[in-house]
């Protein structure tokens, strides 16, 4: 399913918009450095990290979404960073384990 | 053969808002030089956990890249405290990161084994109290 897809469905927030592209797997931590490490290409990021660094490690792994969980929101540089780079930013209410839930429910992963 | 493109970064040691700026225009020369995209990403990965070290543990330092047809040499060095234990520092899960910088989300102890795992040439020289000196070597392949 593509971000779009998933975002007409979920209902998710969008705070920022990438290209379409599909969601392929799914990955949830907050460590930077574990996220590069072991995240998977097209997969839909779940955190709760919110700053700029976020975004350099979104586009270092590649992922085809950055999903932040627990009601927030992208602080101002990372908002600012995610629309340069043009890197889709989804807010869920749910809390990580719930998110994760919804994305293998509706993208199948 | 000592043909190559040298690029050179001053790493902001007190601006963690654009740290990853070094690594991030090194990927944008290679990209544009036609270089692999698994390549560039080894090399995006390895030198932008070494750019955050320099940030979060040494107050920044310098950052220099090389260019060659085959691969690229970077070097990061840093007037920081040291390392004191490398083989230590290099084991995975080990941190000396501040509860303000994990909160941040860096300090798992993963950017070192990650420049290990991305690079094809890792070496540490560094001097408690002087600084520490990181030498990568990423191979593009063909
Ligand atoms: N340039 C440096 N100057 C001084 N100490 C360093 C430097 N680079 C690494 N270290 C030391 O080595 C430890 C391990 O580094 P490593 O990059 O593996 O983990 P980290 O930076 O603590 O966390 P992570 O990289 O997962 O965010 C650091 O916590 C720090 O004590
Ligand atoms: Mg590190």
């Amino acid at each position: 399913m593509t971000v779009a897809e998933f975002v007409a469905r979920s209902g998710y927030t969008v705070f920022s918009e990438g290209e379409e592209r599909e969601i392929e797997s799914g990955y949830c931590g907050d460590f930077l450095s574990n996220i590069i490490s072991r995240a998977t290409d097209s997969c839909a990021w779940l955190t709760v990290m919110n700053n700029v660094n976020v975004a350099a490690v979104a586009t270092l792994i590649d992922c085809a979404c950055i999903v932040l969980c627990e009601n927030v929101a992208p602080d101002d540089a990372l908002a600012a960073r995610a629309k340069q780079l043009g890197l889709w930013v989804l807010g869920a209410k749910e809390n990580v384990f719930e998110a994760a839930k919804t994305v293998a429910k509706l993208c199948n992963v | 053969m000592n043909e190559c493109i040298r690029l050179e970064y001053d790493v902001d040691g007190e601006n963690f808002a654009s740290a990853g700026h070094a690594s991030e225009s090194v990927k944008r020369t290679l990209k544009q030089m036609g270089v692999s995209s698994l390549s560039v990403r080894r090399v995006a990965i390895a030198m932008y956990e070494g750019e955050i070290n320099m940030v979060i543990h040494a107050h920044g330092g310098r950052a220099v890249a090389e260019i060659y047809p085959d691969h690229i040499d970077i070097r990061l060095e840093d007037h920081g405290p040291g390392i004191a234990d490398i083989s230590l520092a290099m084991q995975a899960g080990y941190s000396t990161a501040t509860e303000n910088i994990r909160s941040l989300g860096f300090g798992a102890g993963m950017g070192l084994p990650n420049m290990k795992k991305y690079s094809d040439d890792m070496q540490i020289e560094s001097t408690v109290g002087e600084g520490t000196t990181v030498k990568l070597r990423v191979d593009f392949e063909e």
